[in-house]
């Protein structure tokens, strides 16, 4: 009874994760079209309202072209291990007191390794392709995977200093309530190295550079067609969706708000998900693309001593303190 | 010539990232501001008189047919040489120039109005239509049967009568009327003679900001 409890509860975070990402496209697409002065999607329902139902529903009759070239099973593959590995990470985030799949004492780590294997994904899907723009994007996917992986993990090794815990949900009840509680002021070098680790994380502009369209076509989805297509696209903007969730859990107080909500315990977390999706659509919006040097320098001259230096910083304070 | 450079951020800018901040600022407040976009087939753009679109030959009421005397003006003045005409004279004296051929190809046309600046008679015309496309390139060519319906048709969607259409390119802006020939001296409204003549952008200054 309750496997089946389990599967009803997973079943309902697919669907609600689900629409999240296919609305999510509408909103970036709506609000990136409004910041350049223009409309956006304005044709199918009220205000585009229905755009994404729309896509979905071409890239799903869309014809499946796979390369005579490719290496077959793992140009198969490749989409599939994104989404799965995105998808899985959706498990250990507590939504509210309570409302979380999987209460793993690792929940952290876990995270990490997934969205690690999550790029794994990409760098097959240029490997396999056996074309040289997702080659390139699949090697710079790579490159830029390791050396944010890095500053990501460092900076919050911070937080779990101050937690004393690596469970998702443990780390919002250290937290509290209040809102000096958070974490973002005693930590706030550890958020300023983690929202930028975020980014890159995420492959989002200014660090887009695995599917640069400018200058590679379209990095490692340039051999995918439908579905396949699509796939890559949810896993992209449902690993939006984690990284926002990690950032308000650990620096945001997640569940948390100024009051209870009684119906529907989530809904500080989402808006400050919301919150971080529109600062990630408006960065977009805003800034060009990073050369690939000045990102590799980025990462390792300046965000790995920076996270260094704060755990240091806030080990010392909580020996100094207790 | 004064280069302007920059002025050296300080090291609380690079800190704090002011520029990109400055920047997010201007995105921010152009996420408020009214969108410039036009939903096309709903709203249409207003046409201006002087607007170049479709070719046609005016067709004269008295002969019913075009007002072309084959000075080949128009042929010669054309940018993109689009224009093609083929005429022929009869040997007694005293008879008029007959055209066999007048082609267009709008495919090649660049939309300039010399042709119809140039025409001594405004037998040629760059009308208001501007939805002309086609899948197929002939019925782009325009032979002198199919200018001539343009100017049918061009006519037929008008809202005023054919006799007050006056296109602005027939009297060319700054030219006294002595140096015009005999048809293009149209009696047309003060703001159009002389340099106050309103050709294509000079249209924005005759209109309040929020039409132009």
């Amino acid at each position: 009874m309750d496997i089946l409890l389990m599967l009803v509860w997973i079943v309902i975070l697919f669907v609600v994760v689900m629409l999240h990402v296919a609305y999510a496209t509408y909103f970036e697409r709506k609000i990136i079209g409004h910041m350049q002065v223009r409309l956006g999607p304005m044709r199918i329902g009220w205000h585009g309202l229905l755009q994404p139902i729309a896509d979905g529903i071409k890239s799903f009759f869309k014809e499946d072209i796979i390369p005579e070239n490719a290496d077959r099973p793992t140009f198969l593959a490749a989409p599939i291990i994104c989404l799965v590995a995105m998808m899985t990470s959706l498990a250990v985030l507590p939504f509210a007191r309570g409302w979380v799949l999987a209460d793993i004492d690792i929940g952290l780590l876990f995270i990490f390794a997934m969205s690690s294997l999550a790029s794994y994904g990409v760098v097959l899907a240029g490997w396999s392709s056996n074309s040289k723009y997702s080659f390139l994007g699949g090697m710079r996917s790579m490159a830029q995977v390791i050396s944010y992986e890095i500053s990501m993990g460092l900076s919050l090794v911070g937080v779990m200093l101050m937690a004393g815990s690596l469970n998702l949900s443990a780390i919002v009840e250290a937290q509290g309530d209040r809102f000096l509680g958070m974490y973002l002021m005693p930590q706030c070098i550890g958020f300023f190295v983690f929202f930028i680790s975020m980014l890159a994380e995420t492959n989002r502009v200014p660090f887009d550079l695995p599917e640069a369209e400018t200058e590679l076509v379209s990095g490692y989805s340039t051999e995918y067609s439908g579905m396949r297509y699509a796939i890559f696209f949810m896993a992209e903007y449902i690993g939006m969706m984690v990284m926002a969730a990690i950032a308000t859990i650990c620096f945001l107080g997640g569940w948390n708000g100024p009051f209870a909500v009684p119906f529907f315990p989530p809904l500080w977390f989402v808006l400050k998900i919301y919150l971080f999706m529109f600062v990630f659509i408006w960065i977009r919006a805003t800034l060009p693309r990073y050369r690939y040097d000045q990102l590799m320098g980025l990462g390792w001259k300046v965000l790995i001593p920076l996270a260094l230096a704060n755990i240091v910083f806030t080990a010392c304070m909580k020996a100094i303190l207790t | 010539m004064q280069i302007q450079y920059k002025p050296r951020r300080s090291w609380l800018g690079t800190i704090f990232q002011t520029e990109i901040l400055q920047g997010m600022g201007l995105t921010l407040r152009r996420l408020f501001s009214r969108p410039i976009t036009r939903q096309y087939p709903d709203e249409r753009p207003q046409i201006r008189p002087g607007f170049r679109g479709q070719h046609a030959l005016v067709r004269d009421p008295a002969t019913g047919d075009c007002k072309c005397i084959g000075c080949m003006r128009c042929a010669m003045v054309c940018p993109s040489r689009c224009i093609r005409i083929r005429s022929h004279k009869d040997k007694e004296p005293g008879s008029r120039r007959v055209i066999d051929c007048y082609r267009i190809e709008a495919l090649r046309c660049v939309y300039c109005g010399y042709c119809e600046e140039v025409c001594p008679v405004n037998a040629i015309v760059l009308t208001e239509v501007y939805e002309y496309s086609r899948y197929e390139r002939p019925s782009l060519y325009f032979t002198r049967e199919q200018l001539l319906a343009n100017w049918d048709r061009f006519v037929a969607q008008m809202d005023k009568p054919v006799k007050e259409y006056v296109n602005p390119f027939w009297r060319p802006r700054g030219q006294a009327e002595r140096n015009l020939t005999g048809p293009k001296r149209l009696p047309v409204p003060p703001e159009w003679s002389g340099e106050q003549q309103v050709v294509g952008r000079k249209w924005r200054q005759h209109l309040p900001p929020e039409q132009s």
